[in-house]
């Protein structure tokens, strides 16, 4: 992933908390502007709508809203850069981008936790006949 | 092929025709015996064509393992053979004629045990064919016996044409569910797929013949299946939904209605297992309304000999009168009718009929269409009387046709008269019986699945349909739910909110009572299709969710409960003759309506959601069909 490399360039570290936060909202506006062509990239179109993808992506910087020290907000601006590039430079693929942000980590474990405390009958029943 | 050496003798002696005396010497194995038979089997070789590899009887044919044990190991014939024109059977049987032996055993089926005169022996010597008569085709509800019986691939099965072979499929004994017969088979499958169906040897059910619905509905079991949960959406669609919602939204909807506005409905091709569950889980939701299509307003469930056939399908062979009541057994249950064909033609019985005009397959007197020629029979005014009164063992059959009706019980109870006038019930011998329709009838009654159709559907809110097509849902309030449970997209599919999708009867291990009470299993053969679970899985899911959880998880516990309420339905391949007599019965004071009795199967080949759905079925209803 060199050629990402280069293209990121590593700015001063933010002065101030006020800068910090400054910058986290110019990052969100850059991927937020970035989200048509990612939905065309990656044929996003039946399975999300931009609002959703805003969605994941603020909830993704809200994860980090406790973190109080500029040095790490610029470090972890930099991780989400990184990503953004990787995502807009089609250097992943379409289920990486449906995992990670449409169908979400929890995704594929929802249903099992819909069924806790029914027996190991009903379980049985509703993974195949036998 | 029986020819052995008899010492003395100067020719080899046909084994069969020849009757052993005393101080014969004779020898089976001896080098004359073997050239003898190696000649016969050259005769019978001579018009055979050589296309085994082309003939769907290979690797199942009589004349091929004879001639492996008996025949030479070349041919010296260098004619030209035979060749025969084919006839057209009809859609069931494929006919290579040139392939016939002339053992005539089809032509003995046909005039003996199916009891119809169709086939014949036409022409002489060289010229000697079996046919039916000009164009005619072969029209009986056993003519697929044929197949199994034709030692040669001269009759062959029509739909089972080149597609297996015998040695690539996997047998599974197993029964059959499309009459309350419960015939013995095997059913063929390569991997997921029923190839076939043949019978299984069973002396007191169907001994080695099937009807020809049971041996080709087959075809059904492959079309208009459910495979997956569906919900019907507000634009009137099915959308195909998971187990899991699908269960969570007819849990919500039962909660929500009152107790005494649920009703199930068991099908006719339900287990016991099923319906066992399903009674449980709606008396635990707080009604009583749960009960078996066909089984008519107020089945008499109360005494087991009430709704059996008491006198047991093997044991009509000895009886020498028999008098039908609104029953006609070639279209209600063949094997029934092939039993009783049987005994008149053995020992000329006599047969009186009350009912519609049908077609019997052996004489029979046409005594009237309605309970009144009944009631005459029980004051002793009808000429038929006589007859009843020289009887030995004298049987009444009532059928299918009195299930509906609204005065069954006065007109069981004028049947019990007759039965009493007659002797019909001794200690020794209980001629009363009663002929059931469907495969699940014996069991629900066991079971106890009584309510009344009529009263039940009309007040329903939530209706749970397992597998029941054929209910009446005419009076069905516009906003009942309505859950279907079942293999086929059938009927009641066209009314329903839910679907659930469950396994055939070739797919799960169920138990079914036949109509003379002999419990048997059904052995699954071929995996579920698609989504689809068993029966009883679908019912305990739904308890849990709805909050009553039944207690049982697994067959071997849903069958502990059924031994509770009824044991003979665990005690598998036996019949369990009733005890107490009809005698016990408070009198009827019912009035017998003279409404005649009215048919209750229109067309043999399509009784139920399998048989509807096959194709082979379909053509058998457009060509054989008597209109």
């Amino acid at each position: 992933m060199a050629f990402t490399m280069r293209a990121v360039k590593v700015p001063p570290n933010s002065a101030s908390m006020a800068e910090a936060r400054h910058r986290v909202f110019d990052f969100f506006r850059d991927a937020c502007r970035a989200i048509p062509s990612i939905m065309e990239i990656y044929n996003l179109d039946d399975v999300v709508t931009p609002a959703q993808l805003r969605a994941s992506i603020s909830q993704q910087i809200r994860k980090n809203q406790g973190v109080s020290d500029p040095k790490v907000i610029d470090m972890l601006l930099f991780n989400g850069m990184e990503e953004l590039n990787n995502i807009t430079e089609h250097a992943k693929q379409r289920h990486h981008i449906i995992g990670q942000y449409v169908v979400g980590h929890k995704g594929l474990v929802q249903d099992l936790e819909k069924d806790q405390g029914s027996s190991e009958f009903l379980k049985k029943f509703y993974t195949s006949n036998y | 092929m029986c020819l052995v050496e008899v010492e003395k003798s100067p020719k080899p002696v046909a084994s069969c025709a020849m009757p052993a005396l005393p101080g014969m010497k004779i020898k089976t194995n001896t080098p004359i015996a073997k050239k003898a038979r190696e000649g016969v089997m050259e005769f019978l070789l001579m018009n055979h064509p050589l296309d085994c590899p082309i003939c769907d009887q290979g690797g199942e044919c009589d004349l091929q393992d004879q001639s492996m044990a008996f025949g030479a190991d070349r041919g010296r014939f260098t004619d030209m053979k035979r060749s025969v024109v084919d006839k057209n059977l009809g859609p069931l049987v494929k006919t290579v004629m040139t392939r016939c032996i002339q053992c005539t055993r089809c032509v003995r089926f046909a005039s003996e045990v199916a009891g119809v005169q169709d086939l014949g022996m036409l022409g002489r010597g060289s010229g000697e064919e079996i046919g039916t008569y000009v164009g005619k085709l072969m029209t009986s509800e056993l003519s697929g016996n044929v197949i199994d019986i034709c030692p040669v691939g001269a009759l062959t099965s029509k739909p089972f044409a080149f597609k297996a072979r015998n040695w690539e499929m996997k047998g599974t004994e197993t029964i059959d569910v499309t009459d309350a017969v419960g015939s013995n088979i095997r059913v063929d499958s390569r991997g997921p797929e029923v190839m076939r169906i043949v019978p299984r040897l069973n002396e007191d059910i169907n001994e080695e013949w099937i009807s020809d619905k049971t041996r080709f509905c087959y075809d059904g079991l492959k079309r208009q299946r459910l495979n997956d949960p569906m919900i019907r959406g507000p634009d009137g669609r099915f959308k195909a939904v998971t187990w899991r919602d699908a269960i969570a939204v007819v849990a919500e909807v039962l909660n929500q209605v009152k107790p005494e506005e649920i009703t199930g409905v068991a099908g006719k091709l339900s287990d016991a297992e099923s319906m066992m569950a399903l009674k449980d889980f709606i008396n635990k939701m707080g009604s009583d309304k749960v009960l078996c299509e066909g089984n008519g307003p107020n089945p008499p469930a109360d005494i087991r000999s009430n709704y059996l056939m008491n006198t047991s399908i093997a044991g009509l062979e000895k009886a020498d009168v028999f008098l039908l009541v609104g029953t006609q057994p070639r279209v209600e249950a063949a094997m029934v009718n092939a039993r009783i064909q049987k005994t008149v033609r053995a020992t000329q019985a006599k047969v009186g009929y009350i009912g519609p005009p049908a077609d019997f397959n052996y004489d029979t007197w046409h005594l009237g269409t309605g309970p009144d020629t009944l009631v005459e029979i029980a004051e002793g005014r009808h000429p038929f009387c006589s007859i009843l009164k020289s009887a030995k063992n004298p049987v009444i059959i009532a059928g299918a046709g009195l299930f509906e009706r609204e005065d069954q019980g006065a007109v069981f109870s004028t049947i019990e008269t007759v039965a009493k006038k007659f002797n019909v019930t001794r200690p020794d011998w209980n001629g009363l019986n009663v002929l059931l329709l469907h495969a699940a009838q014996a069991a629900a009654l066991d079971l106890g699945l009584v309510a009344n159709p009529t009263e039940s559907v009309k007040s329903a809110k939530f209706l749970y349909l397992m597998g029941a097509d054929d209910v009446n849902l005419d009076n069905l309030p516009a906003d009942a739910f309505v859950v279907y449970q079942g293999h086929h997209g059938d009927k009641a599919v066209y009314r329903a909110n839910v679907i659930l999708p469950s396994s055939a009867f070739s797919e799960k291990e169920g138990t079914y009572e036949n109509t003379e009470g002999c419990t048997q299993w059904t052995i699954p053969a071929v995996p579920t299709v698609g989504d689809a679970r068993d029966d009883w899985k679908i019912v305990r899911a739904l308890s849990e969710v709805a909050g009553a959880p039944l207690p049982y998880d697994s067959v071997a516990a849903v069958r502990s409960r059924i031994s509770m309420v009824a044991p003979n339905l665990v005690r598998v391949d036996e019949r369990e003759p009733s005890v107490i007599s009809a005698e016990v019965k408070p009198p009827v004071k019912q009035q017998v309506s003279p409404a005649p009795f009215k048919a209750a199967v229109e067309n043999f080949y399509m009784t139920d959601a399998i048989t509807r759905a096959s194709k082979i079925m379909a053509q058998c209803s457009a060509t054989l069909l008597k209109k």
